[in-house]
């Protein structure tokens, strides 16, 4: 295992590690913030895998305006929930996760597709230029998208106003 | 740079379902409407991680589809926090014991 697998080795272990302290947080405002500590991960894989733009995308506009909008409405109503499930039902979930886990395992070992899609994606690597990303097409489904997304904040002013 | 071997491609799935999973147990452990909003960031952050192989294969479509995403979730992300607020307006309460409208008891 060369270094690179162990940094990616390490960062997914800190993106799973910060995704349980969200499940196991009984504070809102934490777990906003390992929430965000996750997605921060999760763009730095990106960027471990020279993808920038979308590492830019996730950290400013998903982590700078919808997580930042979700810590403050965390802090806002920052009380401990209660739980609807038992502990116990972690028993059969490791179980099932075990079978899961060892069911993918023979199927790799067993089943010749897999390394044919071995073998496919060991010729490639994330060669990625954003020039090739700018055409007429896919400006205009920014477009619409961005029409969309007016689009829906429109409506949700338009219901805040009705409400006052 | 590593190429996209088939040790790196589980890593990436492999985190990604645990987000995803975690995202899931979040949503249905809680009461609480703004757990309810942290476990959807998580789920699309798991969306995200999965999305990386493809860049791998088709790297422009595979941006299009990111940046749709990115973008879609946003905004769903933005709608659900006003609705919060304005849930909280109309109930004083973001319990979703509190929520009268759809749902279903498990």
């Amino acid at each position: 295992m060369n270094v690179e697998m162990l940094l990616l080795v390490a960062l997914a272990g800190v993106t799973a590690l910060s995704t349980l302290g969200v499940l196991l947080t009984k504070d809102n405002f934490y777990a906003a913030m390992y929430m965000t500590l996750t997605l921060v991960m999760v763009a730095t894989i990106y960027a471990f895998f020279s993808i920038e733009p979308v590492f830019i995308l996730i950290v400013f506009v998903f982590i700078g305006a919808i997580g930042i909008v979700t810590v403050a409405i965390a802090a806002t109503y920052r009380h401990g929930p209660e739980r609807q499930f038992s502990v116990f039902w972690a028993i059969p979930i490791v179980v099932t996760a075990a079978v899961l886990c060892y069911s993918i395992y023979t199927y790799v070992l067993d089943v010749p597709v897999y390394t044919a899609f071995v073998t496919l994606t060991t010729h490639y690597s994330l060669k990625y230029s954003i020039e090739n990303f700018i055409t007429t097409e896919y400006l205009l489904l920014l477009l619409f998208m961005i029409s969309l997304a007016v689009l829906l904040m429109l409506s949700v002013v338009n219901i805040y106003r009705s409400e006052n | 740079m590593p190429a996209l071997d088939f040790m790196t491609v589980s890593i990436i799935y492999i985190t990604a379902i645990v987000i995803l999973l975690v995202g899931y147990l979040t949503a249905v452990s809680s009461k609480d409407i703004v757990r309810l909003l942290i476990a959807l960031e998580l789920m699309f952050g798991a969306v995200f991680m999965s999305l990386i192989p493809l860049f791998s294969v088709l790297p422009d479509p595979a941006f299009g589809v990111a940046l749709l995403t990115i973008f879609a979730s946003g905004g769903e992300l933005l709608v659900l926090s006003a609705a919060i607020v304005i849930h909280d307006r109309r109930k004083k309460s973001i319990l979703t014991s509190s929520v009268s409208i759809g749902g279903d008891n498990v």
